[in-house]
């Protein structure tokens, strides 16, 4: 798993920002270390202690740095100096907080450098399509994350031309809809699976979205009752598509009560 | 005593000397840096000068670069907000480029001064007009450059450097910010003297004061 640092002014919010992410993942997180603060107490962000957290997390895989703002983007670049890890080493852009759930949970299903970067990068996708869905940000409707995975999603041809290809529908039960934490089981669910699957909603006419962009999931904003259609291609194209109607038929482990 | 050249201890009185006026000024780099921006400034630089005289008072340097390294590094991880890795990346440049040597003349000073200085644009990507310590540094060099081509000593230097920094300083009231937590303010950044301009001021007229005494 590659390693992620957060750098903030504030040890309180990167701590209340690592927390929100993990809730999303499992017992085994990605390595992640928090250089907040500086000296004794002082908000602020310190070039050393960038540095530190950097090598600590360094496990050959890369490591993406998420950081606030102004002397922490500073600090950051300065820390590149100072490190001694030969890792990769990557200042993401991305939004802080949505950024980091999206790489912590796409980091955790296993996925590179890259991949997690990119998607982090796009995180800001699923709040701007969910504030156009109401009108209330006209400018963001072709939001980046809703587009990339309908990008991928092979045209109408395509699809019947892959003898692999694998489809199925199933109503959402979770009250609250396809929200971060059922988009996540999604995406860890699919690490590794050898199938590329799509996620529409059919209720809702949007999508399809990559089943490995949490972002893109969580742009559809699939409400309860919703129809999902799962279409995968790819050598375990049917297992793909049946573990999501099974998650999807069991609510994603959130109708315990 | 001579101003031809710098020596160890006096870049020692000069550090002290700027830890000082930073002091002194506290309250005024805090309310310029609350007109445009957080209200840190005085504070952040008076705790990191200090504890710059801390250090260097515990672990004497033997050689400039040891010396100007370890201000550096003091200022990095003390500071806290953006003049932490802007004065620890001049300081720790300069020290790079001055080498281990006792003393420095006006050249050697005026050349690590100017490395200091590239170091913070490429660190802060500031240019000139951006509203920054850049706009009285800058000029300061170029006024240090042009007076030791003329054959002036490290005093006769940081006076006409002093002179032009003051001026870069003033010239930064009337600017828009273009870097920094001041650029979130857009043209209400215009009509206030920059902070960092403004301690950077402090930086030549602490060593004026050092070498002329």
């Amino acid at each position: 798993m590659i390693g992620i640092v957060v750098v903030s002014h504030s040890p309180a919010l990167a701590q209340a920002a690592v927390d929100l992410a993990l809730e999303m993942v499992g017992e085994t997180p990605p390595p992640i270390a928090i250089a907040a603060g500086a000296g004794d107490g002082i908000i602020g962000t310190d070039a050393v202690k960038v540095a530190a957290a950097i090598d600590e997390v360094a496990n050959g895989e890369g490591v993406l740095v998420f950081m606030d703002l102004g002397s922490a983007v500073l600090s950051s670049t300065m820390a590149t100096e100072f490190m001694t890890t030969t890792d990769e080493v990557r200042l993401t852009d991305a939004p802080f907080v949505e950024g980091l759930i999206a790489a912590i949970v796409l980091a955790n299903a296993g996925a590179s450098l890259d991949e997690v970067d990119r998607e982090a990068r796009a995180a800001m996708g699923a709040k701007q399509s969910q504030l156009a869905d109401q009108g209330g940000a006209p400018d963001a409707v072709d939001a980046p994350a809703a587009e990339t995975p309908a990008a991928d999603a092979p045209a109408a041809d395509a699809v019947s031309a892959d003898p692999t290809e694998v489809t199925a529908e199933a109503p959402l039960v979770n009250p609250d809809g396809l929200h971060a934490r059922p988009a996540s089981l999604i995406v860890q669910a699919l690490a590794g699976v050898d199938a590329k699957l799509t996620i529409t909603d059919v209720t809702a006419g949007k999508g399809p979205v990559s089943g490995n962009s949490l972002i893109g999931i969580m742009s559809l904003g699939a409400a309860k009752d919703h129809v999902l259609k799962f279409t995968a291609t790819g050598g375990s194209a049917q297992e793909a598509v049946d573990t999501l109607v099974a998650m999807t038929g069991e609510g994603f482990g959130e109708l315990a009560s | 005593m001579s101003t031809s050249t710098i020596s160890l201890d006096q870049l020692i009185a000069w550090l002290s000397r700027f830890r000082d006026l930073v002091t002194e000024k506290q309250s005024y780099l805090t309310e310029l840096d609350s007109a445009i921006g957080d209200a840190d400034h005085g504070s952040n630089m008076v705790r990191g000068m200090n504890a710059v005289v801390e250090k260097i008072g515990a672990e004497p340097a033997t050689a400039a670069d040891a010396l100007l390294k370890s201000v550096g590094m003091t200022l990095v991880t003390s500071v806290g907000g953006a003049s932490g890795p802007l004065y620890g990346t001049l300081f720790l440049r300069m020290g790079v480029n001055a080498g281990p040597v006792a003393e420095l003349d006006a050249a050697a000073l005026g050349a690590a001064l100017r490395a200091g200085l590239e170091g913070v644009v490429a660190r802060g990507k500031a240019e000139a007009g951006d509203k920054t310590m850049f706009d009285a540094i800058a000029p300061a060099l170029d006024a240090w450059d042009a007076a030791v081509a003329d054959g002036a000593d490290v005093a006769a230097a940081a006076s006409v450097a002093l002179a032009a920094a003051e001026k870069g300083r003033d010239a930064t009231e009337p600017l828009v910010a273009r870097k920094g937590r001041a650029s979130y303010l857009g043209e209400r950044s215009a009509g206030h003297i920059d902070p960092g301009a403004t301690s950077s001021t402090l930086l030549f007229q602490a060593l004026v004061d050092t070498v002329s005494s």
